[in-house]
């Protein structure tokens, strides 16, 4: 070719690789079929799904999501690539995302965001070594009356200064959340799933244990 | 039929279309991107956005709409007044031509969009001259997506026609768009390119140079290309095509509107399947033997020749051992010629139909669609005029053989002269087929290639391909499609329709509409003939 192209002939995945979603986490997803008219409408709690049980949702996952949807894979990745929550490739098992609109921005977001790269050693979209935390930055979370904000996994952090930072990092339970959430696009806990074990050690979740335990103190 | 009033002037339209292609069907130059009539809407480029009456809310008074709303997602309605040529309207095309070509590299001397491109006629027409950007552009990759299609992701102005045609009417989903906003890029996964049989269609729908055809690429500029429209002898569906030539040669063959048969698409085996008319190995001119003597005669010598021939053979033989078989790429006119040749030379004249190429079965697209959704139609019977040439078989009347009853009969010794018209694009005889008929005494081979045939031809004529003919062919839905000549024989002589004009007597110069006058005074079918209606001009 008389150009320099970027080579899409090429396959992302093994046409022989093992399948990478469990059994489980495919009977979850099947579990969505039902509440809408087409398959192919179940393409984002499918997604949530896979996350969950992988932390990232891989070129091989998405060709089996497809398969599974009765959808092609360039369908996957064009819902994938356009929503920023979801990673296509292995993050932290704690991502860090910083608001970078506007109240949080006047507020200060700028510094609590470079002091988190300092501390983290890392730059916007990397993850740490030992893989404990990604960085993000995303538009307006919800928290503009609190700026600057920031979320650990899906824990906000409100009033965030640069020197909360240490403090924040150092909370082994900095993204407990304290009200219940619904597990509704979680993947199936009661059975181990490929890098969900990763995924447990660090990162607590509400569950309706931690609710009963909360409610009894 | 509803009436609506665009800038001032009252026209009439279709009922149930969108202002904007009541406009253009109106001879207005409305600019849009990702508007395509035979696509969903998704009214997403806002070129085309337009000012329309409304009434106001508090008097009810009719005024025109501070907004302004998409002309390509606006029904008309009996009535309605809006107007493209307004302030407003400019000033919106003008801010869109501007983001279209914010990150635009302008690399126009090297694109092969260029000359046919909405993206130069847009600007030069609606939009400004300067950019205002002094940012670094964006600068997006080039994109191997498939074995026949180039991305240039720089010249993309997302209008998305490519992933709408792959989604809706092929049917095959290879294209997505990946990321959002300003970084949003076409794209397949990798691993999947965009491979079917409709592909090239995606090259036709961008409206801009994104979409690159790597059989064209760099070969020609467009504004060298001179189009021709005719008709795809690809299969039976019988496409309207329009083929792009310069200097004798074919560049690229385009699909041409033809809202009976193929709407705006073609398929890939048509549209890169003439490749065989610039094979050198062609025959390129008449050659006569008798004997061990071999000759060429020329032009004007060939029609004596050919009648002489035959008339020493009926002379010896009798009537009844001349056959002739016609070929389903012959054109009707030709087809018409030679039977009357034939059939005035030999009343009692056997005529044959040629094998009809098959080839794998019928493809629908999209892939999948039950009958009445089916957009497009890819053919297993890859030949343009079966039912032509059956239509003058039927009218001829007499005795008709298949072709295989032919080469039955020619083993047992029943012919002793025969005219045998090939001109398909791949070989088709084989040598068993070609041993038996080389016993027949008297054989002409009208043929395109040097097949097995022609060793053992008393005279061989060159076929011509269909590009260099004009006639008619009879589609699979019985449509008779006309078709006019593009280009010149190699050899620059004469080609089909003319000698055998010549050979079944006529003089002058062959005209294939003359020669269908006279064939619908005997077969009525030819007295209707369908040619697609033109688009009109600013449509695309």
């Amino acid at each position: 070719m008389a150009w320099k192209t970027i080579d899409r002939i090429s396959p992302a995945v093994d046409a022989d690789a093992e399948p990478v979603l469990s059994k489980a986490v495919k009977a979850k997803i099947r579990s969505f079929f039902d509440r809408y008219e087409t398959k192919r409408a179940a393409l984002l709690p499918a997604l949530h799904v896979v996350q969950d049980a992988s932390g990232s949702i891989s070129w091989q996952a998405m060709v089996e999501i497809a398969e599974l949807l009765e959808i092609h894979p360039s369908d996957v990745i064009d819902t994938i690539s356009f929503y920023t929550h979801f990673w296509t490739r292995p993050k932290g098992r704690k991502v860090i995302t910083v608001c970078r609109s506007l109240t949080c921005e006047v507020m200060g977001g700028v510094a609590v965001l470079e002091e988190l790269k300092r501390q983290l050693g890392i730059d916007e979209h990397e993850t740490t070594p030992d893989g404990k935390y990604s960085l993000v930055t995303e538009e307006c979370l919800a928290g503009c009356d609190h700026g600057p904000c920031l979320l650990v996994n899906e824990k906000l952090h409100k009033r965030v200064g640069p020197q909360d930072v240490a403090r924040i990092l150092a909370d082994a339970d900095n993204d407990r959340i304290a009200f219940e959430r619904s597990d509704l696009f979680d993947a199936p806990r009661d059975k181990v799933v490929t890098g969900a074990a990763a995924q447990e050690d660090g990162a607590h979740r509400s569950t309706s244990k931690d609710q009963e335990k909360r409610r009894a103190d | 039929m509803p009436r609506i009033i665009i800038d001032n002037r009252q026209i009439e339209c279709r009922e149930g279309i969108p202002v904007l292609q009541a406009a253009l069907e109106a001879g207005l130059d409305v600019p849009h991107y990702c508007y395509h009539p035979s696509l969903s809407v998704v009214a997403s480029c806002r070129l085309c956005l337009m000012q329309m009456k409304m009434p106001h809310p508090k008097t009810q008074e009719m005024v025109w709409s501070p907004k302004l709303v998409p002309s390509c997602q606006t029904p008309v309605r009996d009535g309605m007044e809006v107007r493209f040529k307004s302030e407003a309207v400019a000033k919106n095309q003008k801010a869109c031509m501007e983001f279209f070509l914010l990150n635009h590299p302008l690399d126009c001397p090297v694109c092969d969009q260029a000359g046919e491109c909405y993206l130069q006629d847009y600007s030069y027409h609606f939009g400004d001259a300067e950019s205002r950007m002094v940012d670094q552009k964006l600068v997006n990759p080039k994109k191997d997506i498939g074995p026949g299609t180039l991305l240039y992701q720089d010249r993309c102005v997302m209008c998305t026609r490519c992933v709408r045609f792959i989604g809706e009417i092929s049917g095959t989903h290879e294209l997505c768009m990946v990321h959002r906003g300003s970084r949003t890029e076409i794209d397949v996964f990798p691993g999947l390119p965009l491979d079917n049989p409709l592909q090239g269609n995606v090259v036709d729908v961008c409206p801009v140079g994104s979409m690159l055809d790597k059989d064209f690429l760099f070969k020609r500029r467009v504004w060298e290309l001179s189009g021709t429209p005719s008709i795809c002898p690809g299969c039976a569906t019988g496409c309207s095509i329009r083929i792009d030539h310069a200097d004798n040669r074919v560049c690229r063959l385009k699909p041409r509107f033809n809202p009976k048969v193929n709407d705006r698409w073609m398929c890939d085996e048509g549209r890169f399947g003439f490749k065989y008319i610039h094979e050198a190995n062609r025959i390129a001119s008449p050659i006569v033997r008798r004997g061990l003597e071999q000759t060429t005669p020329s032009w004007e010598q060939l029609p004596e020749i050919v009648r002489f021939r035959f008339q020493e053979h009926v002379r010896r033989n009798g009537a009844e051992k001349v056959v002739a078989v016609l070929s389903p790429f012959m054109t009707c006119e030709e087809g018409w010629l030679l039977i009357r040749f034939i059939r005035t030379i030999a009343p009692e004249a056997a005529l044959v139909m040629g094998p009809v190429p098959l080839e794998g079965e019928d493809q629908y697209f999209p892939v999948g669609a039950t009958s009445k959704a089916v957009k497009f139609t890819i053919l297993a019977e890859k030949c343009p005029n079966r039912r032509g040439i059956e239509m003058l078989l039927k009218a001829a009347g007499g005795t008709t053989l298949t072709f295989g009853e032919f080469v039955e009969q020619s083993g047992k010794g029943e012919f002793s002269s025969a005219w045998v018209v090939g001109g398909y694009a791949k070989p088709w005889i084989d040598k068993a087929t070609a041993k038996i008929a080389a016993n027949i005494e008297l054989l002409v081979v009208q043929d395109i290639f040097e097949s097995g045939l022609v060793a053992g031809a008393a005279i061989v004529l060159p076929a011509r391909a269909w590009v260099e003919r004009e006639g008619s062919f009879v589609n699979t839905a019985g449509l008779v499609q006309p078709f006019e000549r593009a280009i010149a024989p190699p050899d620059g002589g004469r080609y089909d329709g003319q000698y055998l004009f010549e050979i079944a007597g006529y003089e002058g110069l062959f005209s294939a509409g003359r020669v269908r006058e006279m064939m619908a005074e005997s077969i009525s079918a030819f007295r209707e003939i369908y040619e697609a209606p033109v688009l009109p001009a600013h449509t695309h």
